[in-house]
Protein backbone atom coordinates (compact mmCIF):
# COMPACT_ATOMS: atom_id res chain seq x y z
CA UNK A 1 0.00 0.00 0.00
CA UNK A 2 2.91 2.46 0.26
CA UNK A 3 3.66 3.46 -3.05
CA UNK A 4 7.58 3.79 -3.37
CA UNK A 5 9.08 6.94 -5.79
CA UNK A 6 9.37 6.13 -9.24
CA UNK A 7 6.09 4.71 -9.59
CA UNK A 8 3.96 7.92 -9.83
CA UNK A 9 4.36 10.70 -12.29
CA UNK A 10 5.56 14.07 -10.98
CA UNK A 11 2.73 16.23 -12.01
CA UNK A 12 0.19 13.17 -10.17
CA UNK A 13 2.63 12.97 -7.29
CA UNK A 14 2.38 17.05 -6.70
CA UNK A 15 -1.03 17.24 -7.14
CA UNK A 16 -1.35 14.44 -4.36
CA UNK A 17 0.47 16.43 -2.22
CA UNK A 18 -1.63 19.69 -2.37
CA UNK A 19 -4.57 17.80 -2.30
CA UNK A 20 -3.50 15.89 1.13
CA UNK A 21 -2.27 19.61 2.23
CA UNK A 22 -5.13 21.05 1.20
CA UNK A 23 -7.62 18.15 3.60
CA UNK A 24 -5.36 18.32 6.62
CA UNK A 25 -4.98 21.79 7.31
CA UNK A 26 -8.79 21.67 6.61
CA UNK A 27 -8.75 18.87 9.21
CA UNK A 28 -6.40 20.95 11.94
CA UNK A 29 -8.80 23.78 11.75
CA UNK A 30 -12.20 21.71 12.34
CA UNK A 31 -10.38 19.83 14.99
CA UNK A 32 -9.28 23.01 16.81
CA UNK A 33 -11.22 23.63 20.24
CA UNK A 34 -12.09 19.30 20.51
CA UNK A 35 -9.05 18.17 22.14
CA UNK A 36 -9.44 18.39 25.57
CA UNK A 37 -6.42 17.37 28.30
CA UNK A 38 -7.25 13.57 27.75
CA UNK A 39 -7.54 13.58 23.85
CA UNK A 40 -3.91 14.68 23.30
CA UNK A 41 -2.26 11.79 24.64
CA UNK A 42 -4.54 9.75 22.81
CA UNK A 43 -4.02 10.90 19.75
CA UNK A 44 -0.36 9.75 20.39
CA UNK A 45 -1.41 6.57 21.29
CA UNK A 46 -3.56 5.79 18.29
CA UNK A 47 -1.32 6.90 16.11
CA UNK A 48 1.74 4.97 17.36
CA UNK A 49 -0.43 2.03 17.98
CA UNK A 50 -1.66 2.45 14.30
CA UNK A 51 2.88 2.28 13.64
CA UNK A 52 3.01 -0.42 15.74
CA UNK A 53 0.25 -2.67 13.99
CA UNK A 54 1.42 -1.63 10.59
CA UNK A 55 5.12 -3.51 11.15
CA UNK A 56 3.26 -7.08 11.96
CA UNK A 57 2.78 -8.56 8.20
CA UNK A 58 0.27 -11.42 8.56
CA UNK A 59 1.68 -13.87 6.57
CA UNK A 60 -0.79 -15.04 4.42
CA UNK A 61 -1.15 -18.76 2.32
CA UNK A 62 -0.49 -18.18 -1.09
CA UNK A 63 2.72 -15.85 -0.78
CA UNK A 64 0.68 -12.55 0.00
CA UNK A 65 1.15 -10.82 3.41
CA UNK A 66 -0.37 -7.80 4.19
CA UNK A 67 -1.03 -5.43 7.25
CA UNK A 68 -3.55 -3.31 8.95
CA UNK A 69 -3.43 0.07 7.89
CA UNK A 70 -5.92 1.66 10.30
CA UNK A 71 -7.10 4.47 8.80
CA UNK A 72 -10.91 3.72 9.52
CA UNK A 73 -9.60 2.17 13.48
CA UNK A 74 -8.31 5.94 13.56
CA UNK A 75 -11.40 8.27 12.50
CA UNK A 76 -13.82 6.23 14.81
CA UNK A 77 -11.48 6.45 17.84
CA UNK A 78 -10.77 10.24 17.28
CA UNK A 79 -12.48 11.13 14.92
CA UNK A 80 -12.15 11.79 11.57
CA UNK A 81 -10.00 15.40 11.35
CA UNK A 82 -8.25 14.14 14.07
CA UNK A 83 -7.52 10.08 12.65
CA UNK A 84 -6.47 11.67 9.32
CA UNK A 85 -3.76 13.79 10.82
CA UNK A 86 -2.43 10.88 13.24
CA UNK A 87 -2.07 8.42 10.27
CA UNK A 88 -0.70 11.19 8.43
CA UNK A 89 2.13 11.35 10.94
CA UNK A 90 2.39 7.76 10.89
CA UNK A 91 2.82 7.75 6.79
CA UNK A 92 5.14 10.55 7.19
CA UNK A 93 7.35 8.72 9.90
CA UNK A 94 7.51 5.80 7.90
CA UNK A 95 8.64 7.14 4.89
CA UNK A 96 11.06 9.94 6.21
CA UNK A 97 12.36 7.34 8.99
CA UNK A 98 11.89 3.92 7.46
CA UNK A 99 12.25 4.27 3.79
CA UNK A 100 8.49 3.30 3.42
CA UNK A 101 7.04 4.67 0.67
CA UNK A 102 8.79 7.54 -1.10
CA UNK A 103 9.43 10.72 -0.26
CA UNK A 104 8.14 12.78 -3.84
CA UNK A 105 4.87 10.13 -3.62
CA UNK A 106 4.42 10.88 0.32
CA UNK A 107 1.62 13.65 -0.50
CA UNK A 108 -0.31 10.77 -2.43
CA UNK A 109 0.68 7.73 0.26
CA UNK A 110 -1.18 10.20 2.88
CA UNK A 111 -3.87 11.06 0.77
CA UNK A 112 -4.68 7.27 0.22
CA UNK A 113 -4.26 5.81 3.73
CA UNK A 114 -4.70 9.28 5.71
CA UNK A 115 -7.43 10.86 4.04
CA UNK A 116 -9.51 8.70 1.64
CA UNK A 117 -9.11 5.44 4.04
CA UNK A 118 -9.48 7.62 7.16
CA UNK A 119 -12.59 10.27 5.81
CA UNK A 120 -14.64 7.05 3.56
CA UNK A 121 -13.86 4.69 6.77
CA UNK A 122 -15.39 7.12 9.11
CA UNK A 123 -18.32 7.96 6.73
CA UNK A 124 -18.95 3.83 6.32
CA UNK A 125 -19.49 3.72 9.84
CA UNK A 126 -21.63 6.56 10.43
CA UNK A 127 -23.84 5.31 7.62
CA UNK A 128 -24.23 1.67 9.31
CA UNK A 129 -23.54 2.58 12.98
CA UNK A 130 -27.48 2.60 13.40
CA UNK A 131 -27.62 -1.23 12.49
CA UNK A 132 -24.94 -2.04 14.62
CA UNK A 133 -21.28 -0.61 16.07
CA UNK A 134 -19.60 -3.71 15.44
CA UNK A 135 -20.67 -3.90 11.87
CA UNK A 136 -20.45 -0.79 11.15
CA UNK A 137 -16.39 -1.03 12.44
CA UNK A 138 -16.19 -4.02 10.26
CA UNK A 139 -17.60 -2.55 7.48
CA UNK A 140 -15.48 1.05 8.02
CA UNK A 141 -12.37 -1.06 8.15
CA UNK A 142 -13.20 -3.38 5.28
CA UNK A 143 -14.58 -0.37 2.76
CA UNK A 144 -12.01 2.37 3.84
CA UNK A 145 -9.17 0.76 2.86
CA UNK A 146 -10.71 -0.69 -0.70
CA UNK A 147 -11.33 2.81 -1.37
CA UNK A 148 -7.66 3.54 -0.09
CA UNK A 149 -6.60 0.87 -2.31
CA UNK A 150 -8.36 2.15 -5.53
CA UNK A 151 -6.87 5.48 -5.28
CA UNK A 152 -3.37 3.96 -5.13
CA UNK A 153 -4.36 1.91 -8.46
CA UNK A 154 -5.60 5.07 -9.58
CA UNK A 155 -2.27 7.11 -9.19
CA UNK A 156 -0.14 3.89 -10.61
CA UNK A 157 -2.42 3.53 -13.54
CA UNK A 158 -2.21 6.72 -14.59
CA UNK A 159 1.65 7.22 -14.54
CA UNK A 160 4.22 6.16 -17.32
CA UNK A 161 5.99 3.07 -15.02
CA UNK A 162 2.38 1.28 -15.21
CA UNK A 163 2.15 1.89 -18.58
CA UNK A 164 -0.95 3.60 -17.90
CA UNK A 165 -2.42 0.33 -17.78
CA UNK A 166 -5.64 1.87 -15.51
CA UNK A 167 -7.84 -1.40 -15.79
CA UNK A 168 -5.22 -3.64 -14.23
CA UNK A 169 -4.00 -1.67 -11.48
CA UNK A 170 -7.54 -0.79 -10.12
CA UNK A 171 -8.61 -4.52 -10.79
CA UNK A 172 -5.28 -5.74 -8.46
CA UNK A 173 -5.23 -3.40 -5.80
CA UNK A 174 -8.87 -2.94 -5.76
CA UNK A 175 -9.56 -6.76 -5.61
CA UNK A 176 -6.69 -7.46 -3.80
CA UNK A 177 -7.51 -5.20 -1.03
CA UNK A 178 -11.24 -6.17 -1.45
CA UNK A 179 -10.31 -9.38 -0.20
CA UNK A 180 -7.36 -8.46 2.43
CA UNK A 181 -9.33 -5.69 3.34
CA UNK A 182 -11.80 -8.02 5.32
CA UNK A 183 -9.01 -8.69 8.00
CA UNK A 184 -8.72 -5.06 8.01
CA UNK A 185 -12.63 -4.98 9.18
CA UNK A 186 -12.32 -8.12 11.39
CA UNK A 187 -9.37 -6.49 12.90
CA UNK A 188 -10.74 -3.03 13.90
CA UNK A 189 -14.26 -4.26 14.84
CA UNK A 190 -12.77 -6.36 17.37
CA UNK A 191 -10.38 -3.99 18.72
CA UNK A 192 -12.88 -1.08 18.63
CA UNK A 193 -15.95 -3.24 20.54
CA UNK A 194 -13.00 -4.33 23.12
CA UNK A 195 -12.01 -0.54 23.76
CA UNK A 196 -15.54 0.52 23.45
CA UNK A 197 -16.39 -1.71 26.43
CA UNK A 198 -13.58 -1.32 28.55
CA UNK A 199 -13.46 2.52 28.09
CA UNK A 200 -16.56 4.16 27.07
CA UNK A 201 -15.45 7.64 28.09
CA UNK A 202 -12.59 7.66 25.41
CA UNK A 203 -15.23 7.68 22.26
CA UNK A 204 -14.96 10.63 20.24
CA UNK A 205 -18.80 10.91 19.40
CA UNK A 206 -20.57 12.81 21.95
CA UNK A 207 -24.04 11.36 21.65
CA UNK A 208 -26.44 12.80 23.68
CA UNK A 209 -26.73 11.19 26.85
CA UNK A 210 -29.68 9.35 27.51
CA UNK A 211 -29.68 10.91 31.48
CA UNK A 212 -29.66 14.18 30.55
CA UNK A 213 -33.55 13.83 29.08
CA UNK A 214 -34.36 16.25 32.01
CA UNK B 1 -15.63 14.03 33.19
CA UNK B 2 -13.41 15.87 36.14
CA UNK B 3 -10.39 13.71 36.34
CA UNK B 4 -8.84 15.88 39.40
CA UNK B 5 -5.83 18.29 38.95
CA UNK B 6 -3.01 18.02 37.13
CA UNK B 7 -4.61 14.91 35.10
CA UNK B 8 -2.42 15.26 32.21
CA UNK B 9 -1.66 11.75 32.65
CA UNK B 10 -4.93 9.94 32.23
CA UNK B 11 -4.93 6.85 33.93
CA UNK B 12 -5.38 4.26 30.94
CA UNK B 13 -2.47 5.56 29.79
CA UNK B 14 0.24 2.76 31.21
CA UNK B 15 -1.80 0.13 29.49
CA UNK B 16 -1.58 1.54 26.36
CA UNK B 17 2.03 1.79 26.51
CA UNK B 18 1.82 -1.94 27.58
CA UNK B 19 0.51 -2.91 24.59
CA UNK B 20 2.88 -0.95 22.31
CA UNK B 21 5.21 -2.80 23.73
CA UNK B 22 3.78 -6.10 23.23
CA UNK B 23 3.21 -5.04 19.65
CA UNK B 24 6.90 -3.68 19.39
CA UNK B 25 8.18 -7.31 21.03
CA UNK B 26 5.93 -9.24 18.37
CA UNK B 27 7.19 -7.09 14.90
CA UNK B 28 10.64 -9.33 14.37
CA UNK B 29 8.52 -12.46 15.12
CA UNK B 30 6.08 -11.18 12.51
CA UNK B 31 8.74 -9.90 9.83
CA UNK B 32 10.48 -13.56 9.79
CA UNK B 33 6.85 -15.02 9.72
CA UNK B 34 5.82 -12.70 6.40
CA UNK B 35 9.47 -13.83 5.38
CA UNK B 36 8.35 -17.60 5.25
CA UNK B 37 5.50 -17.33 3.17
CA UNK B 38 7.54 -14.55 0.78
CA UNK B 39 5.97 -10.82 1.21
CA UNK B 40 3.98 -9.65 -1.72
CA UNK B 41 0.87 -7.22 -1.27
CA UNK B 42 -1.16 -6.35 -4.04
CA UNK B 43 0.92 -2.96 -4.67
CA UNK B 44 3.87 -5.36 -5.82
CA UNK B 45 1.36 -7.76 -7.88
CA UNK B 46 0.08 -4.83 -10.30
CA UNK B 47 3.83 -3.56 -10.55
CA UNK B 48 4.73 -6.96 -11.71
CA UNK B 49 1.87 -7.39 -13.94
CA UNK B 50 2.43 -3.84 -16.02
CA UNK B 51 6.46 -4.04 -15.58
CA UNK B 52 6.99 -1.09 -12.78
CA UNK B 53 9.12 -3.07 -10.51
CA UNK B 54 12.09 -1.74 -11.84
CA UNK B 55 11.02 1.24 -11.38
CA UNK B 56 10.84 1.67 -7.67
CA UNK B 57 13.45 4.10 -5.86
CA UNK B 58 14.32 3.46 -2.93
CA UNK B 59 14.73 6.31 -0.34
CA UNK B 60 18.57 6.49 0.35
CA UNK B 61 17.93 9.02 2.87
CA UNK B 62 16.32 6.92 5.53
CA UNK B 63 18.23 6.09 8.81
CA UNK B 64 16.63 3.01 9.29
CA UNK B 65 15.96 1.36 5.85
CA UNK B 66 13.15 -1.02 5.36
CA UNK B 67 12.85 -0.76 9.36
CA UNK B 68 16.39 -2.26 9.80
CA UNK B 69 19.42 -1.38 11.17
CA UNK B 70 22.90 -1.02 9.24
CA UNK B 71 25.53 -3.73 10.49
CA UNK B 72 22.73 -5.05 12.79
CA UNK B 73 20.76 -8.47 12.44
CA UNK B 74 17.72 -8.33 10.67
CA UNK B 75 15.57 -9.43 14.15
CA UNK B 76 17.27 -7.39 16.40
CA UNK B 77 17.30 -4.14 13.52
CA UNK B 78 13.17 -4.85 13.26
CA UNK B 79 13.27 -4.74 16.91
CA UNK B 80 14.80 -1.46 17.52
CA UNK B 81 12.82 0.18 14.49
CA UNK B 82 9.70 -0.78 16.14
CA UNK B 83 10.87 0.58 19.48
CA UNK B 84 11.83 3.64 17.58
CA UNK B 85 9.39 4.03 15.23
CA UNK B 86 6.80 3.76 18.16
CA UNK B 87 8.01 6.31 20.15
CA UNK B 88 8.53 8.85 17.50
CA UNK B 89 5.15 8.47 16.69
CA UNK B 90 3.90 9.21 20.18
CA UNK B 91 5.95 11.86 20.71
CA UNK B 92 4.89 13.60 17.29
CA UNK B 93 1.08 12.65 17.42
CA UNK B 94 0.92 13.92 21.09
CA UNK B 95 2.55 16.93 20.09
CA UNK B 96 0.62 17.34 17.18
CA UNK B 97 -2.76 17.09 19.84
CA UNK B 98 -1.21 19.28 22.16
CA UNK B 99 -0.34 21.73 19.82
CA UNK B 100 -3.89 21.89 18.22
CA UNK B 101 -5.83 21.17 21.71
CA UNK B 102 -4.09 24.25 23.75
CA UNK B 103 -5.71 26.85 22.68
CA UNK B 104 -9.07 25.78 22.80
CA UNK B 105 -8.89 24.20 26.06
CA UNK B 106 -8.41 28.15 27.42
CA UNK B 107 -11.49 28.39 25.49
CA UNK B 108 -14.06 25.97 27.00
CA UNK B 109 -12.79 26.56 30.16
CA UNK B 110 -13.45 30.31 29.53
CA UNK B 111 -17.02 29.35 28.93
CA UNK B 112 -17.75 27.17 31.61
Amino acid sequence: MHIPDGYVDLPLAVLFAAISLAVLSYAARRVGGEISDTRAPLVGVVAAGVFAAQMLNWPIPGGTSAHFVGGAFAAILLGPHLGALAVATVVAIQALVFGDGGLLVLGANVFNMAVVEVYVGYAVYRVVAPYGEFRAAFAAGWLGITAGALTAGLQLGLSAAFQYELLTTLAIMGVGHLVLGLIEGAITAVVYRYLARARPDLRPTTTPDPEVSA
Amino acid sequence: MADGAGSTVPDWLPKAVAVLVALALLAPVFGWASGQVGYAEPLENAAEATGATDDAEPVESAPFPDYGVPGLGSAPGTLVSAFVGIGLTLVVAFGIGRALGSDADADTDAVR
